[in-house]
């Protein structure tokens, strides 16, 4: 736990920045520098002082990259975490109330439609106010507004973690090892094994292998395209890894007698947070409608992950098959390959702690 | 005119003081009944000592509301048992549990079901890892905390693994047919399980209280607390376990209550 010099809230130990004020935290030298979701500022607006940020819903309107860095000072105002704007609705009851101008009864103000007769309070209001539309609420992507630097040659933008760009690495035709011993940035990177990853082209296409690293490679994948999960699929939301396990059952015993348990509900497999190299933590059986997973709504929640979107993906499953979804996530979904995979011009592409975009 | 106050012989209308099975004037024998003083039962049912069951939630085929007097010293039931049987339930081994009479008291032993004997608790009971317990329809088993796995590799590789919370214990799920369902580890020493507002939350089981019981970890030593829920909470047991009147057990899907008169 670290605490929060400025404004006192207790952070997880691999927090770079506070959850409550945004102030960069102090790290542990030694040991291993944690990932912290790299792309956490990705969308950010501002280097103004968080606050304002969080108040003003700059968030929504500016979602441009702020490249230019020309004072490398440590005193640059730290980047926010993603933390988006709740919408008013969803955020905590507010003891303040009004009638509801359909039924009369005492509706929270922050409430949208009225929670005894569900009349829509927002259908009073004349069309032409100021309220934030749904669409204003949730940061662009930042792959959407990023830059096309024209890029004559193939290679990785290390994406650093206030989102602005880093070095470049010149992917040139042939396979291309990427690991701890690569040296240079990857040299001190404690998750990235020493042969961690291989970059070729196949054609006009990039295809990254891996080279059975501890930690793997992920993959952002794109918003509202489902990805088929399968059996040991592992993806990551925020700073959690996530693993699918299909649906596996004991056979029932042999004089007839069947596994007594809680009601099956059809249950097409089930997420596992992974905690260690053989172990995992909480897990939540997916049913064949589905289930919604973010930090504030959905049936799966992650309160304490500010890298989370309030919603931020969905598993469900269709004929017989388990598909996930990015519902639209800030800081994206990102799918392990397994063994290997494809690159699409202007992926973004995740391994050990570092975060880049492909381009070519 | 009076009526007297004692048997009178048929034979020869001599008064027979009470507890002699022959009249002492002409020796003509008393019969039985006159003899007993105390009263009879009307029913086998009334006998105190001996414990009844009482179906409360039943197998399809057999019904609920019946009720099996424990006359015997061993009874057993289960899906092909003779004596207490429930046919349809395939829940049941076929040989599944027995009740015993150990001395004046009644006792159920698990006769290796597959499923086990859940036996309602009073207020709070202790749990070891791996012991199982019931609450609404949901089955839980309780685990421990698996070692931390996240350190380097040989080659000084660090295991990237999710955000890890202190947590003394977990409790697992076990859904119908075997597989596991949600686990949830506790929130540091305890994890409460209900319909909303708790660690494990089943809005759509209606059998659950709002908040139905929990699992805490005191010193060493876990312990099962029941929050004074409407349909009780239940453990497996293990072996044989000693049963009072006015206790509660599910064997398979079937609820029974024990009634043992005083």
């Amino acid at each position: 736990m670290i605490v929060c010099s400025r404004c006192e809230k207790e952070n997880q130990d691999h927090y770079k920045f506070c959850l409550g004020c945004g102030a960069e935290l102090p790290r542990d030298s030694n040991g291993p520098r944690s990932l912290a979701a790299p792309n956490a500022s990705e969308g950010r607006t501002t280097n103004a002082p968080p606050a304002h940020a969080a108040g003003s819903g700059a968030l929504a309107s500016a979602p441009q990259l702020d490249i230019a860095l020309p004072t490398p000072e440590p005193v640059q105002p730290a980047p926010v975490p993603e933390l988006e704007p709740l919408p008013a609705e969803l955020a905590p009851l507010s003891d303040a109330t009004s009638p509801c101008t359909h039924c009369g009864a005492d509706v929270p103000e922050n409430f949208r439609f009225c929670h005894v007769c569900g009349h829509d309070l927002h259908s009073d209001l004349p069309p032409a106010s100021d309220l934030e539309s749904p669409e204003e609420r949730v940061s662009p992507p930042a792959v959407a507004e990023a830059p096309e630097a024209p890029a004559p040659l193939a290679r990785l933008v290390l994406i650093q973690p206030d989102g602005s760009e880093g070095e470049s690495f010149p992917l040139s035709g042939g396979p291309t090892p990427i690991g701890r011993s690569t040296g240079g940035i990857f040299a001190s990177d404690a998750y990235l094994s020493p042969e961690h990853a291989e970059f070729r082209f196949e054609g006009d296409q990039m295809v990254v292998k891996d080279l059975e690293s501890l930690n793997g490679v992920y993959i952002r994948i794109d918003a509202d395209v489902p990805i088929e999960l399968f059996d040991g699929s592992v993806f990551r939301v925020g700073q959690e890894i996530l693993r699918f396990e299909g649906p596996t059952a004991p056979d029932p015993a042999p004089d007839g007698t069947q596994h007594a348990g809680s009601p099956h509900h059809g249950f097409v497999g089930r997420i596992s947070l992974v905690i260690g190299r053989d172990s995992t933590g909480n897990s939540y059986p997916v049913p064949p409608h589905g289930i919604h997973l973010g930090r504030e709504r959905g049936d799966v929640i992650f309160p304490e992950d500010g890298y989370v979107s309030g919603l931020h993906c969905r598993i469900h499953s269709e004929v017989g098959h388990v598909f996930l979804t990015d519902v639209g996530s800030s800081n994206g979904t990102f799918v392990r390959v397994s063994n290997e995979s494809f690159v699409p011009r202007g992926t973004y592409v995740l391994m050990g702690q570092q975060l880049f975009r492909a381009e070519y | 005119m009076e009526q007297a106050r004692n048997y009178v012989c048929t034979e020869c209308a001599s008064a027979v003081p009470s507890g002699h099975k022959f009249c002492g004037a002409c020796g003509a024998p008393v019969p039985a009944e006159a003899q007993t003083l105390d009263a009879q039962y009307f029913g086998a049912l009334q006998m105190p000592g001996k414990a009844r069951l009482i179906v409360v939630r039943g197998d399809e085929a057999m019904g609920e509301g019946l009720s099996y007097l424990l006359q015997a010293t061993e009874h057993v039931a289960g899906r092909e048992a003779d004596q207490i049987p429930f046919p349809s339930d395939n829940w049941l081994s076929p040989r599944h549990a027995n009740f015993v009479y150990r001395g004046e008291k009644l006792a159920v032993r698990d006769e290796g079901s597959l499923n086990g004997v859940y036996v309602r608790i009073r207020g709070s009971a202790p749990l070891q890892i791996g012991d199982h317990f019931m609450c609404g329809q949901q089955l839980f088993r309780v685990d421990a905390t698996p070692k931390d796995s996240s350190g380097p590799e040989p080659d000084q590789t660090y295991f990237y693994s999710s955000p890890r919370r202190p947590s003394a214990f977990r409790i697992t799920q076990v859904l119908e047919g075997g597989m596991d369902g949600i686990v949830c580890c506790a929130q540091e020493q305890t994890a409460e399980i209900g319909r909303e507002d708790c660690d494990i939350n089943f809005p759509d089981d209606i059998y659950l209280s709002p908040r139905h019981a929990k699992v805490e970890m005191i010193g060493e030593n876990l312990k099962l607390i029941d929050e004074n829920s409407q349909n009780g909470t239940y453990v497996r047991i293990r072996g044989e376990k000693e049963l009072g009147h006015g206790d509660y057990l599910f064997l398979g899907r079937n609820l029974v209550r024990v009634e043992v008169t005083a």
